[in-house]
C-alpha cells in the first residue's frame, strides 16, 4: 500500500502520447471495460433528462409526448411539500457529513494505534462486515430491536429501570434523525475506514521515529503527523461527499421510516421522487425533480472544489 | 500544477475518441428502445364475428399470463394437480410472467418496448383504462353471447358496471358476486374471554372496558391487534351506521348525493379519538404504523391477542384457531357481532365491503394471437366444471359430477382427508383468475349445512353467522380513483399524503381528544389547499356515473 510514488518515471519521459499508450497497452486494456461502462450506463441514457420538458407518456413514447417546458419543474417548486423535503434532506446529509464522515476516519485512527495484529484484524472484520447487508436486511434488525412488543432495547432498557413502559422509537419524529444516522454510521464505519487505513499505512514510519526521539506523545504523533499526512484523502472524499450533499438517502429512509407519523422529518428528495412520481407513473416529474437535484450537485461539487483546490487538494 | 495539466488533456482526449468509437454501437440498440409503440390498427385481432365457439381442448392453447401485482409470481403450470389436468385434458398451457416485485416498473416497460403479455390479470382502475384507451386491449363483446358461462353467472348489470366509457367489455371479473361476502369484522381470543367472565361486548364502551381488563390480567397480551393499522380502518364503522371502512380508503364520506371530505366526518373523526385514547393507554398494537405481516401473524397464531380487528381476520384466525385447539380444546378463537357506539342500530354497522364486481379482472391485450380461445378458457375456468377443477382439484378425487341444481357433489375424502384438500386447494390459490363467487360459496355453503357443528369448517362457520350479514354493497363506489398523472390524479396523491400522515399522528402523537380534533382540522386545511374540493366533485361524478349504470 504505497500509493503516489509512481511519479518519478513519469517526468523522465516526455514521449508522445500514442507511444506512451502503446508502451502500457496491457494497463489501457484494464481501463476500456470501466470507460465502456460509464458510456453505456451513464452517458447513453442521458438524453433521458429531456423528458422532464415533457409530459411523457408511456404509451406515446419520448418522439410523440408532447414538450411542455418548465412546467414540471413549477410544479416541483409550488409543490406544498417542497420546503419540507429540503429541509429535511439538507439536514439529514449534514447530519450524516459531520457525524458519519469524520466517524471512520476516527476509528481508523484508533486502529493504527492498536499494536495488537490479531485484535486490529478481528475489529476490523466485524465492523466492516454489515457493509455486506442490504438495507432491507439491516433495516429488519433495526425495527425489530426498537420495537415496543418484545424489543430488546426496550427490554433492556425496562430491565436497568431506565424506563417504565415500552417506548415505540419508530413513532416518535423527534428520534427519527438519530436512528437514522446511527444505522447508516453502525452500517458503513468499517468499510469507509480501509481507504483511511490504506492512507495511514503509506506514511514514513521514519517520521514517525524521528518524532518519538523527539520526545512527542502517541497523541502528538496522531495530531501532527498521521492527520496532516492523510489529509489529501480525507479532502478528496470531503469534495465527493459535498458533491452528494442532496443524496440525503434513499433505501434506508425508505424501510426504516415506514411509518407516515415520520413524514415530516424523513422525506427527503429521492423518497419524494420514487413515492410521487415513479409509484405514479409521473415520470417527467420524477425527472424534473431529479434533474434539480443533479444540476444543484454538480453545482456543489465544483464550488467545494473551487475551495479545495487553494489547500493544492483538489480532485481536478 | 500547469505541467500537470498537459498530459491530463490528453487522457481526455482519448477518453473521448474511445467513447466516439462506442457511440456506433451504442446508437443500433438506441433506436430500437425509442420506437413508438405501434398503432392498434395494424393488429390483426378483430374479434371472432364469424365461425363457431371454439371447445377446448380441440386445438392446444398457449398464452402467456402476467400478475399485475408486486407480491404475484405464478406458479409454474402443470405442476399441481388441478393445472397438470387443465393442461393434459384440455390442452392449455400458460406461461407466467413475473412482475419481479415492482409490478409499475415492470407493466411500464413492456409497454414501452412493445413487449405485452396475452393476459394481465390485475385491479380495475387507471392502469387498465389507460392501456384500454391507447388501444392495447381486445374488447370481449362478441364472445359474450358464445360462451355461457359469465353472461349467465356474472350478470348484465355486474357487466354493465365493468364497461369502459366506450361502451365495450374488456374486463373479465374475478370473484364476482351478487350476495355479500367478505371477512372484515373482529376476532376474539375464546379462551380469555371466558376466563374473563364472557363480558358483554356490544359497544364501543364494553370494548374499552374489556380491553382495560385484559391489559391488567394479562399484560404479555395485546388487548387489540390491530395489524397493518387496517383495524384502526375498521373501527370508523363503529361509530355510524352504514359507514364501511372503505370510506377511509375513498377518502370521501357520502351525504345525499355528494361525497363529503373525509376529514369532517363525524364518525372517521370520533374513530380516531378512539383509537387514540386505546393507544395512549397501551390498550392496542403499539407499532401498527410500522410492523409488517409476520409479526401480525405470529401473535395471533400463538394466542397473543384479545380482540383483532382486520380486514380479513379469519386468514389467521383460522390457522390460530386450529393450533390454540390442538394444545387446548376450550382454547381457539370466536368472531363477534361488530362492536358500535351507543345509541346506534347494531344491524346497521358493517365493518366491511363487497361490491358485485369482485376482486380483479382479466383483461386481454392485442398481443394475443387467438384472444377467442383465451375468453373461452376463463368462460370455462369460471363455470362449474373450471371452479370445481380449480378449487378442489380434478374429478373424482375429491368430488364427483354435479347434483341436478349443478352444485358439486363432494366425495367422503373431501371430509376425511382435510390434509390433502388443504394441499390441493393451497396449490392452486394464485390460479384464481376468474373465481365465481356464488356458486363456489353456494356449494360450500350447501355442503357445509349438511355436516353436524363440530365437523364444520372453523371459517365457513363465521361466514355464515357473522360476517357475511355485515359486510356493505359498496358497488356504487367502485373506480372512483382518477388516472395518476391527471389534475385529479396530483391532488389525490397529495392528500392521501396527508390523510396518512394526519391519520398517524391524531392516532400516534395527540396527547388528548382536542389534539385529536385539531390534527384533523389541520389536515382539511392543507387537502384544501392542493384542491381537495375539485377530487371530491371529480368523486362524485364517478359516483353518480355508477349510480346510473347500475339502474339500465
Amino acid at each position: 500500500m504505497t500509493p503516489i510514488t509512481i511519479k518519478k518515471d513519469q517526468k523522465l519521459k516526455t514521449n508522445s502520447l500514442m507511444r506512451r499508450m502503446f508502451k502500457q497497452w496491457d494497463i489501457q486494456m484494464m481501463v476500456i471495460p470501466a470507460l465502456i461502462f460509464v458510456f453505456v450506463f451513464s452517458y447513453i441514457p442521458m438524453y433521458g433528462v429531456l423528458m422532464a420538458f415533457q409530459d411523457y407518456s408511456i404509451y406515446k413514447g419520448f418522439l410523440h409526448s408532447p414538450w411542455v417546458g418548465f412546467k414540471h419543474f413549477e410544479m416541483f417548486f409550488n409543490a406544498p411539500e417542497f420546503w419540507t423535503i429540503m429541509r429535511n434532506t439538507l439536514v439529514i446529509s449534514l447530519l450524516k457529513l459531520f457525524i458519519g464522515f469524520p466517524a471512520p476516519i476516527i476509528l481508523a485512527l484508533m486502529l493504527n494505534e492498536v499494536r495488537k495484529a490479531s485484535f486490529k484484524r478481528v475489529v476490523q472484520t466485524i465492523s466492516y462486515l454489515p457493509h455486506f447487508l442490504s438495507w432491507v436486511i439491516v433495516s429488519g434488525f433495526v425495527v425489530s430491536l426498537l420495537s415496543t412488543d418484545n424489543g430488546s432495547i426496550n427490554i433492556l432498557l425496562q430491565s436497568v429501570h431506565l424506563i417504565k413502559e415500552p417506548i415505540n422509537f419508530l413513532a416518535i419524529p423527534e428520534y427519527f434523525w438519530s436512528i437514522l444516522v446511527t444505522t447508516g454510521i453502525w452500517k458503513e464505519i468499517g468499510f469507509g475506514s480501509i481507504v483511511y487505513l490504506a492512507a495511514i499505512a503509506g506514511v514514513d514510519p521514519h517520521i514517525y521515529e524521528a518524532a518519538s526521539i523527539d520526545g512527542a506523545s502517541r497523541l502528538k504523533q496522531i495530531i501532527n503527523i498521521t492527520v496532516p499526512s492523510i489529509i489529501p484523502v480525507i479532502v478528496i472524499f470531503m469534495i465527493l461527499a459535498i458533491g452528494n450533499l442532496l443524496s440525503a438517502g434513499f433505501e434506508d429512509i425508505l424501510l426504516l421510516a415506514t411509518n407516515p407519523v415520520l413524514r415530516d422529518v424523513s422525506d427527503v428528495l429521492d423518497t419524494y421522487v420514487y413515492r410521487i412520481g415513479i409509484q405514479n407513473s409521473r415520470y417527467s416529474y420524477a425527472t424534473a425533480a431529479g434533474l434539480f437535484k443533479a444540476v444543484i450537485s454538480v453545482g456543489m461539487l465544483t464550488l467545494a472544489n473551487l475551495v479545495a483546490r487553494r489547500s493544492g487538494n483538489s480532485l481536478w | 500544477m500547469a505541467k500537470q495539466r498537459r498530459p491530463r488533456l490528453l487522457l481526455l482526449i482519448t477518453a473521448l475518441m474511445v467513447l466516439s468509437l462506442l457511440a456506433g454501437c451504442g446508437s443500433g440498440g438506441n433506436d430500437s428502445a425509442n420506437k413508438p409503440v405501434p398503432s392498434p390498427e395494424n393488429t390483426s385481432n378483430e374479434g371472432g364475428k364469424a365461425g363457431d365457439a371454439i371447445v377446448l381442448g380441440e386445438k392446444p392453447l398457449e398464452f402467456s399470463f402476467y400478475g399485475n401485482y408486486d407480491w404475484y409470481s405464478m406458479p409454474v403450470w402443470g405442476d399441481d394437480l388441478a393445472t397438470k389436468w387443465i393442461k393434459d385434458d384440455k390442452k392449455v398451457n400458460v406461461t407466467g410472467i413475473n412482475s419481479g416485485g415492482n409490478t409499475k416498473q415492470k407493466l411500464n416497460t413492456m409497454i414501452v418496448s412493445d413487449d405485452l403479455p396475452d393476459v394481465i390479470w390485475g385491479d380495475r382502475g387507471a392502469d387498465i383504462e389507460n392501456m384500454r384507451a391507447n388501444g392495447l386491449l381486445v374488447p370481449l363483446d362478441d364472445y359474450l353471447d358464445k360462451y355461457p358461462n359469465l353472461k349467465k353467472w356474472a350478470g348484465e348489470s355486474t357487466l354493465n358496471m365493468l364497461r369502459s366509457p366506450d361502451g365495450k367489455l374488456y374486463q373479465f371479473p374475478n370473484w364476482y358476486t351478487s350476495q355479500p361476502n367478505g371477512n372484515a369484522g373482529y376476532l376474539v381470543n375464546k379462551k380469555i374471554y371466558e376466563d374473563l367472565g364472557s363480558p358483554p361486548l356490544e359497544t364501543t364502551e364494553d370494548l374499552y372496558q374489556y380491553l382495560k381488563l385484559v391489559k391488567e390480567k394479562y399484560p404479555n397480551v395485546v388487548p387489540l391487534e390491530v395489524g397493518q393499522k387496517e383495524g384502526i380502518d375498521i373501527l370508523a364503522s363503529a361509530f355510524a351506521e352504514n359507514h364501511p371502512y372503505r370510506f377511509n380508503l375513498m377518502m370521501a364520506v357520502p351525504e345525499g348525493n355528494e361525497l363529503k371530505s373525509i376529514f369532517t366526518d363525524s364518525a372517521f373523526r370520533e374513530s380516531l379519538q378512539y383509537s387514540n385514547k386505546l393507544y395512549r393507554e397501551k390498550l392496542m398494537t403499539q407499532d401498527a404504523f410500522s410492523q409488517t405481516k409476520d409479526p401480525v401473524q405470529e401473535k395471533v397464531t400463538t394466542g397473543r391477542i384479545a380482540v383483532f380487528a382486520s380486514s380479513s381476520p379469519t386468514e389467521f384466525g383460522v390457522m390460530g384457531d386450529s393450533l390454540l385447539k390442538a394444545q387446548d380444546p376450550d382454547a381457539g378463537y370466536i368472531m363477534i357481532w361488530p362492536v358500535h357506539k351507543e345509541g346506534l342500530d347494531k344491524n346497521k354497522i358493517f365493518p366491511g365491503d363487497y361490491n358485485q364486481l369482485g376482486w380483479n379482472v382479466s383483461v386481454i391485450t392485442k398481443a394475443a394471437k387467438d384472444p377467442e380461445a383465451i375468453f373461452a378458457f376463463l368462460d370455462w375456468l369460471t363455470g362449474p366444471e373450471g371452479q370445481s377443477v380449480s378449487m378442489w382439484g380434478p374429478e373424482g378425487l375429491y368430488w364427483n359430477g354435479m347434483d341436478q341444481d349443478g352444485s358439486t357433489i363432494f366425495t367422503d375424502k373431501y371430509t376425511s382427508d382435510p390434509e390433502g384438500l388443504a394441499k390441493v386447494m393451497d396449490s392452486t390459490v394464485n390460479f384464481q383468475w376468474a373465481g365465481n363467487t356464488v356458486y363456489v360459496d353456494g356449494v360450500k355453503s350447501k355442503f357445509e349445512q349438511t355436516l353436524p357443528e363440530e365437523k364444520r369448517n372453523w371459517e365457513t362457520r363465521w361466514q355464515l353467522e357473522i360476517t357475511w350479514k355485515t359486510q356493505y354493497n359498496t358497488t356504487e363506489f367502485v373506480n372512483l380513483d382518477p388516472a395518476g398523472d391527471s389534475e385529479e390524479g396530483i391532488i389525490s396523491q397529495s392528500v392521501f399524503g396527508i390523510y396518512e400522515q394526519a391519520r398517524s399522528k391524531a392516532v400516534l402523537s395527540a396527547k388528548n381528544e382536542e389534539e385529536v380534533l385539531a390534527i384533523l382540522d389541520q389536515a382539511e386545511k392543507d387537502a384544501q389547499k392542493v384542491g381537495y374540493d375539485k377530487l371530491l366533485k371529480y368523486k362524485t361524478e364517478k359516483w353518480q356515473e355508477n349510480l346510473k349504470n347500475m339502474k339500465q
